[in-house]
């Protein structure tokens, strides 16, 4: 416990004074007492076992190679209650793991979090709403609330499944999978967890926490036919808002459970997953923490851009086999939907529905699927006719399930109005970050649920699942010229001159150039468009913005998919959501946004998908880049703290070799660069700015919010120059006023002229 | 008679060399002068306000993982 020559330098975090375990070599973990930090390391052979516990328990928030970092958070334990862990388990497993004992407060922690999560269920089945607990005394508590207990009804008859009464609560058999197996996995999990646990053998140590693991974390456990009970007692559905609120008020959040296979009164949707579609075992992972006790929990479940979170979806909603209603961000990624369900499930056709401001279909059955855009249903402008029409089918019908797709896109507020609209058992929300720059996290939580589960990013790409992707920065000097200009201008302009720095086109037309020789299907992302413009241009590339007819985008998609002419494509923002996006190999960002984690690992999401992963060697590759020294260096890092924390490595490039040789350099010459500069600096500052996306309607916005519908009229500022097209000349007065050169009368010089001192 | 005037000479990236001409213009008191694209001469007095000049405007542009975790941890 002394202090050495450099404990001063950690002040708080020094924690010398916690004792190192014997055996702490072979464990993997440790937990930082100040702030609840798991690091944990990853080349340990108990690695892969202790991630998926922390998984489990903890938020993920760093998990490069070697070494990773999770964050015990109240939310992250809510989950973990919810998905059927017990105080006690996570508190001895953690032992087991961690080279120094658990320290106290991290066991309080715990303890204070997990004392009152997960202990009540509001479970929905026979058409009736009960509340549930393990714990009899729980009840008890809850029926002495002033609030709640007079809002408890006496039922009879339930259904005769074996239950009994014991102090007016009913007591029965807890839930378990039993039957229930998962469309598309393998008989359930039970020969999937044996085989795990059968393949890691290895030494005892090994063994006795395999064996703890599956017991803890393992979700076939044999349920004893009479050691769990649970307990409950019923409610009227109209007091089922009062009892859930009030429940949380007293700390005891309820979680929500749909016991689907006992819900008589919503019709079945009769489909299942077509006999060729196969599951991923990570997707099948993620798909058992929300079915584990044979009911419907409601979350979150987080995969990676490209790993098929569609699937998992579907395969949720074959499973519970009621109505669905699926919500997307745009009308292009319903049509995506609608195609992917009739693709991987039998549903047919006439079943599905489409509401978006270009399609109101209903479906004629009693169930059913509808697939559309939350604003559509969150709108609260005045509807057209045809609207209302679809939004009182949507609002008068019981939904089994509501699928909510990219949940970190669309704002809280937008989300409590679609949860209050849509009455719907189950809540899936599927997204590839739960990172969001307004970190309004915490509202999802309770609005949808806990996180479910979360996969590894480098695990996927290391099975083959997503691409391998390579990524790197690349830095481009600033021209001097340039950078003159850069350092007396206003910020907005100095985002152009920095986008538009000559070196930057340069390098680009190098990558370009390299990758093209190599086979790969190239993307180039702008999100301003005055310098996707150009720099198409000048590399005589196509490109599709915001105003590219529909007619035209077609087409050169086509191309670049199909024609082996066309291997180079410009993008804008519409690239990010607005386009059913061909595959491409390698993907170039010239331009971004200020600093948006999530947008960066989107678009890495459109490479991630390249059907050649799976070849021997196969490399994506992602460049972003960056002019030296200005403010954009600050940005591109901040963009890529995401992607640094799934695990991808940024190699840094600070100069391409054999750049100054490329054949048709673009501003090869000082003069090229000045003429550049000119135009550049005569745009005013809108030209700096950001495009709207496209489908404004239908397009749920970035920043929260709507995107103001798209006027048919615009108004900007400009000068009449801009106006009559002479934004890009400027004036130089070559013949000098003939004044200046007449001789004049010294006398009269002396008289007028003398004032010029 | 020749006047000599004692400066230090700085061998530097363009962009860095903008910097240095941009803090000069306020009092020019600081370049003697300017060689080339890469080269400076500078008073020997001014080369601390320099570097600390440039250490903070350059800080501007580098994002630290400090940050990061602030908004990590919310």
């Amino acid at each position: 416990m002394k202090g050495d020559g450099i404990s001063r330098v950690f002040g708080r975090a020094d924690f010398s004074y916690l004792m190192l375990k014997p055996d702490h070599a072979s464990r993997p973990l440790w937990i930082n007492p100040l702030d609840g930090r798991i690091i944990l390391e990853s080349y340990s052979p108990l690695a892969e076992q202790a991630q998926d516990f922390l998984v489990t328990i903890a938020e993920p928030v760093s998990r490069p190679s070697h070494i990773h970092e999770y964050k015990l958070t109240p939310y992250s334990l809510y989950a973990a209650v919810s998905v059927g862990l017990e105080t006690n388990d996570i508190i001895s497993v953690l032992n087991r793991l961690s080279k120094v004992a658990v320290p106290q407060n991290i066991i309080d922690f715990i303890n204070s979090c997990t004392v009152s999560y997960g202990k009540v269920k509001l479970v929905l089945k026979h058409n009736r709403y009960f509340v549930e607990s393990p714990h009899a005394d729980t009840l008890q508590m809850l029926l002495k609330d002033s609030e709640i207990g007079p809002l408890r009804i006496e039922g009879d008859d339930y259904n005769g499944t074996s239950t009994t009464i014991v102090e007016g609560l009913v007591r029965e058999k807890a839930p378990s999978m039993g039957e229930l197996t998962i469309p598309g996995t393998s008989k359930g999990n039970n020969s999937a967890a044996t085989a795990e646990s059968g393949q890691a053998g290895g030494d005892p140590h090994q063994q006795s926490v395999e064996d703890l693991f599956t017991s803890v974390v393992g979700l076939d456990r044999e349920d004893d036919d009479d050691m769990d009970a649970v307990h409950s007692f019923e409610i009227a559905p109209e007091s089922v808002e009062t009892v859930k609120k009030r429940c949380q008020e007293i700390d005891y959040p309820v979680l929500e459970e749909y016991d689907f296979r006992n819900d008589a009164r919503n019709p079945n949707l009769d489909i299942d997953l077509k006999p060729s579609t196969q599951i991923r075992p990570y997707q099948e992972k993620s798909l058992s923490k929300m079915f584990g006790n044979g009911r419907a929990r409601s979350g979150i479940i987080v995969l990676p851009c490209g790993a098929g979170k569609t699937l998992v979806g579907i395969t949720a909603a074959c499973t519970i086999k009621k109505s669905v209603i699926v919500l997307c961000t745009s009308s292009v990624s319903v049509m995506q939907w609608r195609q992917q369900f009739l693709q991987w499930c039998t549903i047919q056709p006439e079943n599905i529905a489409v509401f978006t401001s270009e399609n109101k279909e209903k479906f004629r059955n009693e169930s059913g699927l509808v697939v559309s855009t939350y604003s559509m249903v969150a709108n609260t402008r005045n509807r057209s006719h045809e609207s209302q029409k679809m939004m009182d089918f949507l609002t008068s019908r019981e939904w089994g399930f509501v699928i909510l797709d990219e949940v970190h896109v669309v704002p809280a507020a937008m989300f409590r109005r679609v949860v209050t609209t849509i009455a719907a058992h189950a809540k899936l929300g599927l997204t590839a970050t739960l990172v969001r720059e307004d970190d309004k996290i915490d509202d999802l939580n309770f609005l949808i649920g806990p996180k479910l589960y979360e996969a590894n990013w480098m695990d996927l790409a290391n099975k083959g699942h997503i691409a391998n992707v390579q990524c790197a920065e690349v830095w481009c000097p600033m021209t001097t010229e340039f950078y003159n200009e850069y350092l007396h201008e206003t910020p907005r302009k100095r985002r152009l001159l920095y986008i538009m720095n000559p070196k930057k086109f340069q390098a680009c037309q190098f990558l370009i150039n390299y990758h093209e020789k190599r086979g790969d299907k190239i993307i180039v992302f702008s999100d301003n468009v005055y310098a996707l413009q150009a720099y198409a241009q000048k590399l005589k590339k196509f490109f599709i913005y915001g105003g590219t007819p529909q007619g035209e985008r077609m087409n050169i998609l086509q191309n670049f998919q199909l024609n082996p002419e066309v291997n180079t494509i410009f993008l804008s923002k519409v690239g990010d959501t607005s386009i059913d996006l061909p595959e491409a190999t390698c993907l170039i960002q010239i331009s971004s946004h200020y600093g948006s984690r999530r947008q960066e690992a989107q678009r890495l999401g459109r490479i991630l998908r390249a059907k050649r992963r799976n070849d021997e060697g196969f490399n994506a590759f992602f460049y972003s880049l960056v002019s030296k020294d200005t403010q954009e260096m600050y940005y591109s890092t901040k963009r890529q703290a995401f992607l640094v924390d799934q695990g991808y490595a940024f190699k840094v490039i600070t100069h391409l070799q054999g750049m100054e040789n490329l054949p048709d350099l673009a501003y090869a010459t000082v003069a090229e660069r000045r003429e550049l500069l000119q135009s550049v600096l005569l745009q005013n500052e809108e030209a700096a700015g950001i495009e709207n996306g496209d489908d404004a309607d239908n397009f749920v916005g970035r920043d929260g919010g709507y995107v103001k519908s798209v006027k048919k009229a615009k108004r900007t500022m400009g000068s009449l120059s801009s106006l009559a097209g002479g934004d890009d000349m400027a004036y130089v007065e070559y013949n000098k006023s003939k004044n200046k050169e007449k001789t004049r009368n010294p006398l009269i010089k002396k008289l007028y002229y003398s004032k010029k001192k | 008679m020749p006047r000599a005037v004692k400066g230090v000479l700085v061998e530097c990236d363009p962009s860095i060399k903008a910097l240095i001409i941009s803090l000069d213009s306020k009092n020019h008191n600081i370049v003697l002068a300017d060689l080339d694209d890469e080269h400076l001469v500078i008073e020997e007095r001014m080369v601390e306000y320099v570097k600390r000049e440039l250490d903070s405007q350059l800080a501007e542009n580098t994002f630290k993982p400090a940050e990061l975790d602030d908004i990590r941890r919310k």
